[in-house]
């Protein structure tokens, strides 16, 4: 069995989880659907905007609320087994890598369930065109991964800490905010109608170096 | 070739302060009964041996194969461990429990076959398919026990496996180690010495140091 099947099944044992707990689907999409309504009323004043001065801001509104929401979820991908106590038995018997490309696979999926969710919601609530429905596509897709990617791995990297919570955003915010950067960038252009070419290139850069990092480290974040 | 488990000079500090140091002993088949007080390290100790936590100094060798070499992922599954701190998924029942481990794992997880490994440790047909949450002290110890033995392990290690169970249970642990120690090593930990049954070895553990 090759290591990417073993991380579907562990990817299918998280979605199991999560669907019978509803710990982390709940707080998501919550969170989402709150914010994009309460951002909708905030926003009465600048749907006046001209459409050319627009995108910028709707662009930021939109990773702003798909990173915090994000943020209340996905880093629970490793915590959740270190408060249950299930982290032994996962890493007596799979290696760190095939974990960490599990759960970050349901993270990307989470993420993408909530992008499904919050971006309907900012088309229909806040009157947003997407220009160019692929290019917003391609960077939910390219920025959703590099989220889910860095945000499991820092997952396993402080689950085991004491102020875990605390530790998870100081670490992240610095390593996310490239990512964050670059999707704002392409979601403005995507917005505006073109396709985000160059922005793409560097989320995708973004990712496999995100990647890279992350599988070679893995053993040493998330065994003792 | 019998498995060989064996430590060479394992010392764990814990902030400066030692737990045990120079501990040394080789095994390959029987019964290491590793006793000692509370605090005195018999988990820690465990959880070395198992690959689950590292020594301060000294190393742990497993060997499966003639050549001596044994890959870490071969190790993972050689080594079978249950401990006090073990805990399965609440939300997925015990047979999903078993399947998710064997098949992440990347081995067959038969239906039949792993009812059979539950009713093996004394769980019966109805708790074979409730959620781990809804199950009993002892029935947790039960599936912890199974968790244990779910690869075939060359070598098997228990620490306080009779914890929570009824007069049953036990005798279920003890066909469990007896027919282990057969194959293999067999390292249990107690604070009662009935759980050590006609051990073979004995490791020793207290605040003077270790005793082989």
């Amino acid at each position: 069995m090759s290591a990417l099947a073993a991380a579907w099944v562990v990817c299918a044992k998280d979605a199991t989880e999560e669907l019978r707990r509803k710990v982390a689907i709940v707080a998501v999409f919550f969170f989402a659907a709150t914010a994009v309504t309460l951002v909708s009323f905030a926003m009465v004043g600048a749907l006046a905007l001209p459409p050319a001065d627009r995108p910028p801001l709707e662009a930021a509104l939109l990773w702003i609320i798909l990173f915090f929401a994000a943020a209340t979820g996905l880093p629970r991908a490793f915590v959740a087994e270190e408060e249950a106590g299930t982290g032994l038995a996962l890493r007596k018997t799979i290696p760190a890598a095939v974990v960490l490309a599990g759960k970050t696979l349901f993270n990307f999926l989470l993420f993408l369930a909530m992008a499904v969710i919050t971006i309907p919601g900012f088309l229909i609530l806040l009157d947003w065109k997407a220009g160019s429905p692929a290019g917003v596509a391609a960077t939910m897709l390219a920025g959703g991964y590099g989220l889910a990617v860095v945000s499991t791995f820092l997952s396993a990297l402080v689950a085991r800490a004491g102020q875990r919570n605390v530790l998870f955003v100081l670490i992240a915010f610095p390593l996310l905010l490239p990512l964050l950067q670059a999707a704002i960038a392409a979601t403005i252009e995507a917005t505006a109608g073109g396709f985000p070419a160059t922005a793409l290139r560097v989320l995708v850069a973004y990712d496999g170096a995100a990647t890279c990092g992350a599988y070679m480290l893995a053993s040493v974040a998330w065994e003792d | 070739m019998p498995t060989t488990i064996a430590a060479e000079n394992l010392s764990k500090a814990f902030s400066g302060a030692p737990l045990f140091s120079g501990l040394s002993f080789s095994a390959s088949r029987g019964l290491v009964a590793v006793a000692g007080k509370n605090g005195s390290g018999k988990t820690t100790l465990l959880k070395i041996l198992a690959g689950l936590a590292r020594p301060t100094a000294g190393r742990v060798r497993v060997e499966t194969d003639p050549s001596g070499s044994t890959s870490p992922s071969a190790r993972r599954l050689a080594v079978g461990w249950a401990g006090p701190d073990l805990q399965l998924y609440g939300a997925l029942t015990a047979l999903e429990n078993l399947a998710f481990f064997r098949r992440a794992a990347g081995r067959p997880a038969r239906g039949e076959e792993l009812v059979a490994r539950l009713r093996d440790v004394g769980l019966a047909e109805g708790a074979v398919h409730r959620r781990v949450e809804e199950f009993s002290t002892g029935m947790k110890q039960r599936l912890r026990v199974a968790f244990a033995v779910l690869f075939d392990p060359a070598v098997l290690i228990l620490d306080e496996p009779m914890v929570g169970l009824d007069v049953e249970g036990r005798e279920t642990v003890d066909r469990v180690v007896a027919a282990a120690r057969e194959r293999g090593p067999v390292l249990l930990a107690s604070n009662d010495e009935r759980d050590f049954v006609r051990p073979d070895q004995r490791l020793d553990l207290s605040p003077a140091g270790a005793r082989a």
